[in-house]
């Protein structure tokens, strides 16, 4: 640290003190302890993201630690997730994850948020050989980077763009022209352009696609542009506030189409109570659902005690975000108990060969790391509901036309 | 067809920007207090309607009625209490202090309300009308005759009534006025107060049209910011051409270059009047 000023030098030096007097302290009961290494950006503009990966976090520990703990070799060992507040900020989350694994003793590690600060700390899991699993990273760019260490529980953006378009198509052969609105913003932007490909893969015609940029107040010129072209599908991808408001806006110029999505509003139950009967029929996709049905083997067990569970603790539905937190733990514990050792590589190995139904759904890691067995449900509101259309084991109604 | 339903679309919402504008050119005007609690006021009248019309049925139209006088004594006493005691300082100053209230509003309400974000849904909704194939929503509309209605009270009372001369009186020349026996303090407050209650019926209206959430306020502060630049400050009928100019400027400018550029183009715009024409389309020079 040739470059610290002299005064960070100090301070840190006298962290570090304070550190190792804590540790020891704390080094009579510690071997019966499993530390879990989470940097979240618990302030600043992702802070109410890095709330949903806490609760997630919170809830999986929590239930461990109900049951006893985690299983090694017949020892159990309770669960501790040290978070660490990177403030939003990329470069404090990869300070955060060193700080973490150098001085703060934890045994694995969670990624911090998104796949951008995920990409940036996984080298450090990478050089300290720390078995890392990123809940919120979806770009293939993360994974391929060649690393062993790291692994990830969302599929890539396509994954939930392809089977919408194969359901519209099978359902709606009347759908020949799409209208693609996005958001410009990194992941809503990222979604536009997979479904730009996929539309235009399976022969239909992308009439118009443009992006909005991030706090735009109103619509309407851009709605009554779309208005003109008449397309079948409108295609929209945000956040839950631009989400509303397009959509109160369509309704405002009479615009209707046989099949209107939005991505990623609708999977937030915040956006179907604000919605109401506007909702209607409009489809999404996501990572996960809670309407899902999975019968997983993991601390969990079934989607709908995982809901039930999480519905108990924070009075309110669990979306993807949370229960890709919960169930990134679950993994671990899984791996852990298998491997029967805490030994980083061991646990690495046992991760790298999961192939286990979970609440989350199946899952199995590819050769990058990257979760690969996962199919993204497709759903739609119906009657004030998510009802989920595909993949077929969880499949809860059919497809329906009409979005007035 | 397409031209005129653009241009329906920029006059409603110009009204609605100007609308969400005027309080703000007022307070800026006679005060020279670059308010910014005013986007986090725009919100909390939005709770307000939202509130009152989950809670108890109460319509938007009669919540106005209600919000008027609410809005216009928190923000009296917000300005005999703190603003008076810096307004006399530096313009950072004032700037400073209203940042620091927001902050406290603006959080108090993501603590009370939380971040949801929530809609105002009229059961039965207001649907639209259309002429000649040109679509107007009704909330829109009526929102923009409110808004125009308010921008004319405004008017009213800053042309006609006593309290309003004194205030005109004390943004041309506060030293005069002092001489001239105005009590300047009090006249500070009534402004502040009208400024709030604007903001308060404001948001009022926009919980119609608009999704709320305390996290929207920046969105409206900053849309009032442009407005007043482009307008000319202090000025009633300066918040409505500034208005109606931005949401032109947006709209058409969304038709043809696409929407990721329509707020670079009215950035652009604020720009260029701030280097040709910094008192706005309708504000006088020197009091910009």
């Amino acid at each position: 640290m040739a470059r610290s000023l002299p005064l960070y030098a100090r301070l840190s030096r006298s962290l570090v003190v304070a550190a190792a007097v804590a540790l020891s302290a704390s080094a009579a009961f510690a071997q019966d302890v499993i530390k879990f290494g989470a940097p979240l950006p618990l302030t600043g503009p992702l802070a109410p993201e890095a709330i949903k990966q806490q609760q997630g976090y919170d809830l999986w520990a929590e239930q461990v630690n109900k049951a006893g703990g985690i299983s090694v070799g017949g020892k159990k060992y309770k669960v501790e997730i040290v978070y660490s507040d990177y403030q939003s900020n990329t470069p404090r989350a990869v300070q955060a994850t060193e700080q973490m694994i150098t001085q703060d003793g934890v045994n694995f590690m969670f990624s911090p948020f998104g796949s951008g600060a995920a990409k940036a700390a996984s080298s450090l899991s990478e050089r300290y050989k720390m078995p890392t699993i990123a809940s919120t990273a979806s770009s293939p760019q993360v994974y391929d980077q060649g690393y062993k260490y790291l692994f990830g529980t969302f599929t890539p953006n396509d994954t939930l763009t392809t089977p919408l378009t194969k359901i519209v198509k099978a359902k709606a052969p009347n759908v020949k022209k799409v209208a693609i609105l996005a958001r410009n913003d990194l992941f809503p932007l990222a979604i536009a352009q997979e479904m730009e490909k996929s539309a235009k893969a399976n022969g239909l015609d992308v009439v118009y696609f443009e992006k909005y940029a991030i706090g735009t107040l109103d619509h309407s010129a851009t709605l009554s542009q779309i208005k003109s072209l008449a397309p079948q599908w409108i295609f929209v991808t945000g956040y839950i506030n631009d989400l509303l408001l397009v959509r109160k806006q369509m309704s405002d110029q009479e615009i209707k189409a046989d099949v209107v999505s939005m991505i990623a509003g609708p999977a937030y139950q915040e956006f179907i109570d604000a919605a109401g009967p506007s909702g209607e029929n409009i489809s999404s996709a996501a990572w996960w659902h809670p309407a899902a049905k999975y019968d997983g083997k993991d601390i969990f067990g079934t989607t709908a005690n995982y809901v039930k569970l999480f519905r108990e603790k924070y009075k309110s539905d669990p979306d993807y975000a949370q229960a890709s937190a919960s169930v990134s733990g679950a993994l671990f514990q899984m791996a852990i108990e298998k491997a029967g050792t805490l030994d980083k590589e061991k646990v690495r190995d046992a991760l790298a060969a999961t192939d286990v139904m979970t609440f989350w759904g199946p899952v199995r890691f590819g050769p990058t790391g990257q979760i690969n067995s996962l199919e993204p449900p497709v759903f739609q509101l119906q009657g004030g509901k998510a009802i989920v259309l595909s993949p077929d084991i969880i499949k809860q109604g059919e497809f329906k036309l009409g979005v007035n | 067809m397409f031209a005129a339903q653009i241009l329906i679309n920029a006059l409603v919402l110009g009204c609605l920007y100007a609308c969400i504008a005027i309080g703000f050119s007022l307070v800026w005007g006679v005060l020279n207090v670059i308010n910014l609690i005013h986007g986090s006021f725009i919100v909390l009248g939005a709770y307000l309607a939202w509130s009152l019309y989950q809670g108890f049925h109460v319509s938007p139209w009669y919540a106005l009625v209600i919000a008027a006088p609410l809005f216009f004594v928190f923000g009296y006493v917000i300005q005999r209490i703190v603003l008076n005691r810096v307004i006399t300082a530096p313009v950072l100053v004032t700037l400073t202090m209203t940042f620091g209230l927001d902050l406290i509003l603006n959080n108090a309400m993501i603590y009370y309300f939380k971040a949801d974000y929530r809609k105002l849904t009229l059961k039965p909704p207001m649907g639209s009308v259309s002429i000649f194939d040109v679509v107007v929503p009704v909330d829109r509309l009526v929102a923009t005759i409110a808004a125009l209605a308010l921008t004319g009270i405004l008017y009213l009372i800053l042309r006609r009534l006593r309290v309003g001369r004194a205030i005109v009186a004390v943004r041309l020349d506060r030293d005069a006025a002092v001489l001239m026996g105005v009590d300047v303090n009090a006249i500070y407050a009534i402004a502040f107060g009208l400024g709030t209650a604007l903001a308060g019926c404001a948001g009022v209206l926009m919980a119609l049209i608009f999704p709320i959430s305390p996290l929207t306020s920046t969105a409206y502060l900053g849309k009032a910011f442009v407005v007043c630049v482009l307008g000319g400050l202090g000025s009633v009928s300066g918040a409505l051409a500034g208005g109606v100019l931005l949401a032109l400027i947006e709209g058409v400018g969304s038709a043809m270059f696409g929407p990721a550029h329509a707020t670079t183009l009215s950035f652009v715009l604020l720009i260029v009047f701030l280097i040709l024409r910094p008192q706005g389309l309708l504000g006088r020079k020197g009091f910009e």
